[in-house]
């Protein structure tokens, strides 16, 4: 297995430069030329190889709705950061470049270490279509202080349903402004990234969205609600508002992903944690959603080779996704090095283990109008106007026609 | 018949020119589009077939389909319910806030320019601050109510289905009112102070001042004030997009958010494209009401 | 009551109004002080506890605020002149004349406003693409924005130039003023109120525009403040401080610049057009 940093690695990735075309510029659309691709697209313009990197942010909200009118007029960019849950709608249609021959033959990239989930989502057909920029899940954040006040164990929290619905019902606190839990069971992706992983405990997923016990999961859901143990705006609050609100102590437990840890560690005013999401039923199956994005090369871009040279690059700095910007690598072998702050180190290995039990969302070309089918299910259960089975079936149809 | 001669000649090709200049310039960078948007309402297009006008012909199917739509009631009230009380709630603050700002007290001007921030401000940061505002948990205006003893419970209005609609509306309102204040404040201003006196004299009183002189005067404002209220609420979007998303469970989806939901969430560019037919059919009565409107202008 | 009285209560009734309008503004100059977790405080904190001032300096450090600001200002100037000249010579017209075909004009004009920017800008980018005016994208966008802000221009100024008497100008042309002489000395004086409330309504417009910005201008060194602002929107982390302390930056000084050109603008409409 090759090392992703192996020096021989390295010198390909920093000696190639003169063997291309001298000042070529590549374009790189990204969501923030913070995130790693735009820092290390930075770098490498900076390096003496020929090759500028233009970056341009567009607002995750646009960032398809551009590429896809800018595929259809022939103005896309030559590289891309895409959410990978949309990856196969342009990989599946050609837009984007098929890497397979290229990886086979490069002496950095090994896309066999990426691990599964990451890897089906650039893959179509047996093709690659592009590399992970990094992979995210989501896991159980709690409040060791009011576990403690409650007269619950900090040091063992939820870790089945019942415990989790106990646990709420024990530390909502209306009277000092606590909600028992926070999550988002917003209708966008966000809410499909964070209901999927419970229809998955159940023993359901987006291809079987109304097998039995996915019912379960809506109700427990549906409970959290009904009984005020999460906050009623769940509804209309995406994950980043609503962890925040565990931050400011008005909730006791929060369901999101990593890429909280550098506010919670600096606003949060109280010892936390993090575990598993709980399962159904001891011993029953572990999932997770599988978050991040992928980078990719379009097939019609002028400079595929220089722009497969960022895509080296990127790969060979991989180790620098954790400690530099808390995102998990996608790639095994790839070690995280310690941040200095214990919480975030504990919380590392919480979370690397959730990365083994993430599922994807899809890979399907019209991934946005499966989510949306199930989208319309839960948030019609919640608000009371469907019958979870009902919901659930309703929404199995409308992804079968989709599907099929 | 000299004077109509004499406006003839000194310069009805130069009238006509001033119009034809702007009426191309809207018909190539508004009218192609929504031509564009007619067009493709009859067919089946692939997201990536976007750029070219040929696309499978898809007959009245995308019609059909948004007709048995088990959405399409709920969104032809939503909108007819935000439109008509958006409209007629910043119309009538609006007004009553231009009548208060014509009286000439110290500060006046000075304090009605300061209505106009809202204008400045973008609609994405107006969406987010307004759903801060309107948070169960954390929003301002529970927390003024409860102070006020108003009410004992937060009220959830962006996530009850029941008033999730009027939460965006209670935001466009904000958003609008002070660009009905403001157009009816030029309105105002541009009523002769004689035609008062004289009503005075005669010893009309405030109210039938406002009746006879104030009202009649504006018909022309007000048509414009209305007909533009009614298609900026039609626009608006960021607001939806920033305070429910439409939600929950659909209960605030409004046609310009559905229209923009299907053709950029679920990539059905041939349905979003029906409701912007609609919309463009319900603009055409809105058009033909103001182009009315103007048939009863009082040229001074 | 006396004037003097009634004077302040007035007054104070204003100060009132405007305080409880202006409210989410001042929310705005808050949460770009306060820390990310502070937004979801309950109860609500009205004041910040400690200034976060480091939020502005962030931006000021990350993003090139003065390049962002030239660029709306360029949008917004080019926005404001293109409509003002191709819509205030089609406004007087159709506050001139009155039949058929003005009629058909005017209802034209509206009808071309129907549709929100997200759903236009899809078939204007496709037709820009083809055209090559996509080299040109700040150009582009102004062409873009201005057909959204035409009609309402159009309408706008129309309604001032229907409280020009047309007396006025008719005894300019039989003193022997020229048509065009008649238009620059007398209406246009007339009607000035209304139409630099609408230019300026136009230009505010321009100014804070996103959607045809956004998706026209792909080079970041070309883009205006509201995308830059939305920078800090990601899909994950949501940096509402920053965001909040980027949209205080650059309404400010439009805030600042209206309070004092206020004077210019909104007391030219108590001026009246025939006092």
């Amino acid at each position: 297995m090759k090392h992703p940093l192996s020096l021989s690695a390295l010198a390909v990735v920093l000696g190639t430069g003169g063997a291309l075309a001298q000042d070529v510029t590549l374009t790189l659309w990204t969501e923030s030329a913070t995130a790693p691709e735009g820092v290390f697209a930075q770098e490498f313009s900076e390096m003496d190889n020929g090759i500028t990197i233009d970056v341009r942010e567009i607002r995750f909200d646009d960032l398809v709705t551009d590429t896809l009118r800018a595929v259809a007029t022939n103005t896309n960019p030559d590289l891309i950061a895409i959410d990978n849950p949309d990856h196969a709608a342009f990989a599946s249609r050609g837009a984007f470049l098929d890497i397979t021959d290229r990886v086979a033959a490069s002496d950095v990239i090994d896309i066999e270490a990426v691990f599964p989930g990451p890897r089906a989502s650039l893959t179509w057909d047996g093709q690659v279509y592009g590399i992970p920029r990094a992979s995210n899940t989501i896991a159980l954040y709690y409040n060791r202080d009011m576990f403690e006040a409650a007269g619950l164990d900090p040091d063992s929290p939820p870790t089945t349903w019942d415990e989790l619905l106990d646990a709420a019902r024990t530390l909502t606190d209306p009277d000092n402004d606590v909600y028992g839990i926070a999550f988002s069971a917003r209708a966008s992706e966000e809410g499909t990234f964070q209901f999927l992983p419970w229809a998955q405990m159940a023993g359901g997923g987006f291809e079987n969205i109304n097998a039995d016990g996915v019912s379960d999961a809506l109700a427990l859901w549906k409970t959290f609600l009904d009984e005020g143990l999460a906050s009623p705006d769940t509804l209309t609050r995406g994950q980043w508002d609503s962890t925040g609100t565990f931050n400011g102590g008005n909730a006791a437990m929060a369901i999101s992903g990593p890429w909280e840890l550098g506010r919670m560690a600096t606003d949060a005013n109280f010892n936390w944690g993090v575990t598993l999401l709980p399962v159904k039923e001891e011993g029953g199956p572990r999932a997770s959603a599988l978050g991040d994005f992928n980078i990719a090369v379009f097939a019609n871009s002028e400079n595929p080779d220089a722009a497969f040279q960022f895509l080296e690059y990127y790969w060979s700095q991989l180790d620098r996704v954790w400690p530099e910007f808390t995102r998990l690598p996608s790639v095994a072998g790839v070690e995280l090095a310690p941040t200095g702050d214990d919480r975030i180190d504990a919380a590392a290995a919480v979370f690397t283990e959730q990365l083994g039990y993430a599922v994807n969302r899809g890979p399907h070309p019209d991934w946005p109008r499966i989510s949306k089918e199930i989208q319309d299910a839960f948030q019609a259960v919640l608000t009371g106007q469907a019958d979870a089975q009902e919901a659930l079936d309703d929404a199995a149809d409308g992804i079968d026609s989709i599907i099929n | 018949m000299r004077r109509a001669l004499q406006s003839m000649r000194d310069g009805i090709g130069f009238d006509t020119m001033l119009v034809i200049l702007a009426l191309s310039y809207l018909f190539v960078f508004a009218g192609l589009p929504l031509i564009y948007n007619v067009v493709i309402s009859f067919q089946t297009v692939d997201v990536f077939s976007l750029g070219t006008l040929l696309h499978p012909s898809a007959g009245a199917e995308n019609y059909e389909n948004i007709f048995d739509d088990r959405q399409a009631g709920t969104v032809l009230w939503n909108t007819i319910i935000f439109t008509l009380g958006s409209v007629a709630i910043q119309f009538t603050l609006g007004f009553a806030l231009a009548l208060f700002f014509h009286q000439n007290f110290t500060g006046a001007t000075w304090i009605r320019g300061l209505f106009l921030a809202a204008w400045v401000m973008p609609g994405l940061v107006v969406g987010v601050l307004w759903n801060w505002l309107l948070s169960g948990d954390f929003g301002v205006i529970n927390h003024v109510l409860e102070s006020l003893g108003i009410i004992d419970q937060p009220v959830f209005w962006r996530s009850n289905p029941d008033t999730s609609l009027y939460s965006v509306m209670i935001a466009n309102i904000w958003y609008g009112t002070p660009f009905n204040m403001i157009l009816l404040a030029v309105g105002l201003s541009a009523i002769p102070e004689d035609l008062y006196e004289a009503a005075e004299l005669d010893g009309a009183n405030a109210f039938q001042r406002f009746w006879t002189i104030t009202l009649p005067m504006m018909r022309a404002t007000i048509g414009a004030v209305l007909a533009l209220g009614v298609i900026f609420t039609l626009q608006q979007f960021d607001l939806f997009a920033a305070i429910t998303q439409g939600g929950p469970a659909g209960s605030s989806t409004v046609a310009q958010y559905w229209s923009w939901e299907l053709s950029f969430r679920e990539f059905d560019f041939g349905r979003g494209a029906v409701i912007s037919v609609l919309m463009i059919v319900v603009v055409l009565f809105v058009s033909l009401f103001y182009v009315r409107s103007t048939k009863a202008e009082t040229q001074l | 009551m006396s004037p003097a009285l009634t004077n302040r209560l007035m007054l104070l009734a204003a100060l009132l109004l405007a305080a409880v309008y202006l409210f989410p503004l001042y929310w705005m100059y808050v949460t770009s002080l306060k820390t990310q977790s502070s937004i979801f405080a309950v109860p609500p904190e009205f004041l910040p506890g400690v200034p976060q001032w480091e939020n502005y300096a962030t931006i000021w450090e990350v993003a090139n605020i003065p390049r962002f600001m030239w660029n709306s200002l360029v949008i917004a100037v080019g926005v404001t002149l293109i409509t003002g000249l191709f819509g205030s010579g089609c406004a007087y017209v159709l506050a001139r004349y009155r039949n058929g075909w003005i009629d058909a004009a005017l209802f034209a004009v509206l009808m071309l406003q129907v549709l929100p920017p997200s759903l236009m800008v899809t078939p204007i980018f496709v037709g820009f693409s083809w055209a090559g005016l996509l080299d040109y994208p700040r150009f582009a966008t102004v062409l873009a924005i201005s057909a959204k802000t035409m009609p309402f221009f159009v309408i706008l100024c129309r309604a001032a130039f229907m409280t020009v008497p047309r007396e006025l100008e008719e005894a300019a042309l039989v003193d022997g003023n020229s048509r065009a002489g008649a238009f620059f000395m007398i209406v246009l004086p007339l009607a000035r109120n209304g139409l630099l409330i609408s230019a300026l309504l136009v230009f505010m417009q321009g100014f804070g525009e996103y959607v045809y910005s956004a998706s026209i201008i792909a080079d970041n060194r070309l883009q205006p403040a509201s995308i830059g602002m939305t920078n800090y929107l990601q899909p994950n982390q949501v940096n509402w401080n920053a965001i909040m302390a980027f949209a205080a930056t650059y309404v400010t000084p439009i805030l600042a610049a209206f309070v004092l050109l206020q004077r210019q603008i909104v007391n030219g409409l108590t001026a009246g057009a025939l006092k």
